[in-house]
């Protein structure tokens, strides 16, 4: 079960239903939230894939149950395409794929369940950045943490409140999954 | 900007129906700008009674079962879908002159216009269709 903050049901509908129905639904759901759609149109897949693509928000991948097809979509926000860092630390992709393996880090990722769920690097630590107040102490503070996202601004923010909460060792990793062409692992 | 899409509906069976609406809302439930024109035989799609009955082509009947089967929307239901979507749909003047017919044989909603309503719409539109 990957965590959605909400479930269409467009099972059993023909095209453009499933389509039309995710639109409706997104405007539902408050930016950054994920939106899972159960869809049996087997069309769906390449059609939702487009259809993020020509709105913007993100598709986050598949999933096969039977006969039903689970599409999840992450709505756009407005703050993620635009490029603000203000965390001071930062390391980018390649000197954190020479690190990995090498050195005693922890990477951690602070993007939503489901998009850990469909690609992030292996033995990543999942916390969401809305959790990351209340489930701080799984982290040690003098652990070398690396903070990663798709687009290096939640992690920017969850840089900072670590720092802020006497974290000492955190390096915000830009740009981040978006642009990951080391190895990934998946549920 | 909206990408914007342009059709042409000029045929009436409830195939054309269905290339029209089914691309019609798929572009506008992706955010594009859509306007339908409706002429000739393609003012039945969006004909008040005529919309809800249109004919399979000739020869074509079996495929009746499919559309049951597949669970595809009605027409009439896409019409709404259309409407509730902010497609435009345009009834061509000069084609409802030669048939003797008035905006208020059509669904709620239609505007009506000539060739350049359409052609104003379409002059800088991303995709243009016809069917």
């Amino acid at each position: 079960m990957i965590k959605t903050d909400k479930v269409l049901d467009a099972k059993g509908l023909a095209c453009p239903m499933p389509i039309v129905k995710t639109k409706k639904a997104i405007g539902e759901v408050e930016p950054g939230q994920v939106l899972e759609i159960q869809a049996t149109d087997k069309g769906s897949t390449a059609d939702l894939q487009a259809w993020a693509k020509s709105t913007g928000h993100q598709y986050l991948g598949t999933k096969e149950e039977g006969d039903v097809l689970k599409h999840y979509l992450r709505k756009a926000s407005e703050a993620e395409t635009k490029e603000e860092s203000s965390y001071p630390h930062v390391i980018n992709n390649d000197e954190l794929k020479t690190k990995l393996g090498n050195e005693d880090i922890v990477v951690l990722d602070v993007r939503e369940p489901a998009e850990y769920a469909f690609s992030r690097i292996p033995g990543a630590k999942s916390i969401p950045l809305g959790e990351l107040e209340e489930r701080m102490s799984e982290l040690n503070e003098e652990d070398n943490i690396h903070v990663v996202c798709r687009t290096g601004n939640r992690s920017d923010r969850a840089a900072q409140i670590l720092s802020e909460k006497g974290y000492k060792n955190v390096l915000n990793v830009v740009p981040g999954m978006s642009e990951w062409d080391g190895e990934t692992e998946n549920d | 900007m909206a990408r914007k899409v342009a059709i042409i509906a000029s045929n009436g069976s409830l195939f054309d129906a269905y290339k029209v609406f089914n691309v019609a809302t798929a572009a506008a439930a992706s955010d594009s700008e859509v306007a339908i024109f409706f002429t000739f035989e393609g003012l039945n799609l969006i004909h008040k009674e005529g919309h809800k009955q249109l004919p399979i082509p000739e020869g074509k009947e079996h495929y009746e079962e499919g559309f049951k089967n597949s669970n595809v929307p009605s027409i009439p239901d896409l019409v709404e879908m259309a409407k509730e979507l902010d497609v435009k749909l345009i009834g061509c003047q000069m084609t409802m002159d030669v048939m003797g017919l008035e905006k208020e044989h059509f669904v709620d909603g239609i505007d009506v216009g000539g060739a350049v309503t359409f052609l104003d719409f379409a002059e800088n539109a991303d995709v243009t269709l016809t069917f």
